[in-house]
């Protein structure tokens, strides 16, 4: 029998390299996930900004065969450098969607509330999640040498073959981008296994699955879709990989194998990889719009089927990126109605959110704002959705860039809208200190207008039928790509306003103790602790009364 | 329910006249386990629904040489998440198991991979005592005879150790 321990457990407090660098404490390692998301976001931000300039004048003036320039008015001849561009896009793809916008959202926030809100002390596998990090971090690394050794991996963030099978002799920059993929694959298969885990088993007593809050459904239905999603990726790029070195044919047609099977393959994990972008910040916006509104979720129930019914539509829709690439009649009449059933959940989810505005009292304090700019945002972009559902308008459409101003509108707004909602929901929670409300709203508003002022004109350059993934274009293109160039500039000095803003809230901020600072609708567990929390929380299970605030339902 | 209460209500103790009366039916036995959320139902709905959803993509490519190199990727993930499943139940399988009877008290804590820890008392000289604060858990609950202080319910929330403090004096007085 256990001898008792009155006394206490006052460990000592681990050092800076141990607490760091060999975290098993979810709160660290979600912490962890967003500095690295953010620093990495910068960086692919940056590759995007430079992409810009290149854009912002037909012709070309800054990637040149001569070597990247940095001002258009260096002297020289300049021969454009279309692998320069390609890699560019590329890096900008990989690290985008499978190095920033994940690890921000379900590994940073995820890792850090998720068990909070369900009052677990920990995640089931601490040491499972460390290793989840460093793999992260591996990837990272794997990806940021795709960019730059051998001149680059320039296939474009889906690698289809034949394209991608090419110039294995002189190249091995795909090989690194693939291993890349891998590796931040096994990452966040490690990372969905531990959350689902959590969840499933790890729940406060009393809190069935249907008093889970929103949030935590959010990242747990994310977690669900990587895991079906993620091994069909890594299968596909495995054999990706083996066709490029070892000799396989399993998508070359001289050897009996098929570049439309990897296409499919492919989708079937891509597709719902957009929805694991972008379902944790539902879950966010869910939270944000509920506290600042004062009232309840409108529709919790609906809003948890919701989640479910686009996880599981997401399965069936993936043609929808290719109807080009021949299929029946049949098949794509499927895959247009299947696309477009999609709207009933989402819908669902916009009418409720907007439905708990209703007669509400709302404050516009800058997650609010953030949350409203991202069901504007995401509603906006999935019209476009709708519009591009559809395989014959599609076929005019297709490669355009208004299927680049379509999924920027929902990936790159919508989920980018949600980090930043989430950032300034819970930073005084994680740090314990207050940022400036006037720098927040300045953020948002810099952020809203630039981020439009690039992507609503590249609807017009779509139509117009400027192909997306070109280093050049003819001049007739010329006005609506200097606007957007102009709206990508206001873009990144608000993101580079919002990094000196968290650094400087962080050592100077107003400090908070109040727990549950945004008001008594602000009622999930973490708004029971401390600002930060305590090193360990809920190793004693929380009561009912502490998270239950619709008892008899 | 964390706190189950195993306690045979026939076969009420029979007075032998021997010195001991530990082959009787005890008057209380109670064993403690910690909350797990996942039921064992829960575990099939999960696993049948991921495993008809992740293998939705094989459909397109039997006859293919892909569908044996797509295989055993989904194989190990579904082999992760079950497995990872059912260690968590294991890790989770700690339990104490506590039987007085009216001249002993005896408490074995089952914990998994380590060897079982017991301790016994005689019940007439045992303390039991809840300490609100101090303690590694809110309202932890303690026994003291037998030399040594031990814990009872670590595990339990603050509100179930109140309860069965209450429980135990009142079977530890009721002889």
């Amino acid at each position: 029998m256990a001898d008792a321990a009155i006394s206490g457990h006052d460990h000592d407090r681990p050092g800076f390299f141990t607490r760091w660098f060999m975290s098993t404490n979810h709160k660290d390692i979600g912490i962890l996930y967003l500095f690295t998301a953010g620093f990495v976001g910068l960086i692919s931000v940056i590759f995007t900004v430079y992409m810009r300039m290149e854009l912002m004048e037909p012709g070309v003036q800054y990637m040149c065969t001569e070597g990247a320039r940095l001002t258009a008015a260096a002297a020289g001849e300049c021969t454009p450098d279309g692998q320069m561009w390609n890699v560019m896009i590329t890096g900008h793809g990989v690290l985008m969607m499978f190095f920033v916008v994940i690890p921000a959202l379900f590994g940073g926030f995820g890792n850090y509330f998720m068990p909070l809100m369900i009052g677990a002390p920990d995640m089931a596998f601490p040491r499972l999640n460390n290793l989840s990090y460093w793999l992260y971090v591996a990837g990272t690394a794997l990806a940021f040498c795709s960019v730059f050794i051998d001149g680059g991996a320039g296939t474009g963030w889906t690698f289809y073959p034949p394209l991608s099978t090419q110039d294995v002799a002189t190249s091995r920059a795909v090989d690194f981008a693939i291993f890349a993929i891998h590796v931040s694959g096994a990452s966040s298969i490690l990372g969905s296994i531990n959350i689902i885990t959590t969840f499933l088993n790890m729940r406060a007593p009393g809190m069935t699955m249907h008093k889970v809050p929103l949030f935590a459904w959010s990242i747990f239905v994310t977690a669900w879709l990587l895991l079906l999603a993620l091994p069909v990726l890594a299968g596909a790029i495995t054999m990706l990989l083996t066709d490029r070195n070892f000799g396989t044919t399993f998508f070359d047609v001289a050897g009996g194998g098929d570049p439309i099977l990897y296409q499919h393959i492919f989708w079937f994990f891509g597709h719902p990889e957009v929805y694991i972008v972008v379902l944790p910040a539902f879950g966010v916006i869910s939270h944000v719009v509920s506290t600042f509104s004062k009232k309840p979720i409108f529709g919790y129930l609906p809003m948890v089927y919701a989640l479910v019914a686009i996880g599981g539509l997401g399965f069936v829709v993936w043609a929808h990126h290719m109807y080009t690439v021949g299929m029946t009649l049949t098949q794509q009449a499927y895959f247009m109605v299947a696309t477009m059933v999609i709207a009933v959940p989402t819908g669902i989810k916009i009418f409720s959110w907007i439905a708990t505005m209703w007669q509400g009292s709302i404050t516009f304090a800058t997650p609010m704002l953030f949350a409203i700019g991202f069901i504007f945002l995401f509603t906006f972009g999935g019209v476009t959705g709708i519009v591009l559902s559809q395989a014959g308008v599609d076929r005019a459409y297709h490669d355009t860039y208004y299927v680049v101003a379509h999924f920027h509108y929902v990936m790159s707004l919508g989920a980018v809208f949600g980090i930043f909602a989430a950032v300034y929901y819970w930073f005084t929670k994680m740090s314990g200190r207050a940022y400036p409300e006037w720098a927040g709203k300045l953020h948002f508003w810099t952020f809203f207008i630039g981020a439009n002022l690039t992507f609503f004109p590249q609807h017009f350059l779509g139509r117009q039928g400027m192909p997306r993934r070109y280093i050049d274009y003819p001049d007739a293109f010329a006005l609506w790509n200097y606007v957007s160039s102009i709206g990508a500039f206001i873009s990144f000095a608000s993101f580079v306003f919002f990094i000196g803003l968290i650094f400087w809230a962080m050592r100077y901020g107003r400090k908070v103790t109040e727990p549950a600072y945004w008001g008594e609708h602000a009622d999930t567990l973490e708004w029971t602790l401390s600002n930060p929390p305590p090193e360990h929380t809920f190793e004693t299970l929380p009561t009912r009364e502490m998270w239950d605030r619709t008892p008899g339902h | 329910m964390p706190v189950q209460d195993l306690t045979s209500t026939h076969g009420a103790p029979v007075q032998t006249g021997a010195l001991s009366l530990r082959d009787a039916a005890p008057r209380l036995h109670l064993r403690l386990t910690p909350h797990k959320s996942l039921t064992p139902e829960g575990f099939v709905w999960f696993i049948g629904a991921t495993s008809l959803l992740i293998v939705l993509p094989l459909l397109s490519l039997i006859g293919t040489a892909v569908f044996w190199a797509l295989l055993p990727f989904i194989l190990a993930a579904l082999a992760g998440i079950w497995i990872s499943l059912k260690r968590s139940w294991r890790d989770m399988d700690i339990h104490e198991e506590l039987t007085l009877w009216p001249d002993l008290i005896r408490i074995e804590r089952v914990t998994p991979r380590k060897p079982l820890q017991d301790w016994e008392a005689n019940p007439y000289w045992v303390r039991v005592a809840i300490h609100p604060h101090g303690g590694p858990v809110p309202q932890y609950l303690t026994l003291s005879g037998g030399d040594r202080q031990v814990e009872l319910g670590a595990f339990l929330t603050p509100q179930e150790r109140l309860a069965l403090k209450d429980m135990l004096e009142r079977q530890l007085r009721a002889g």
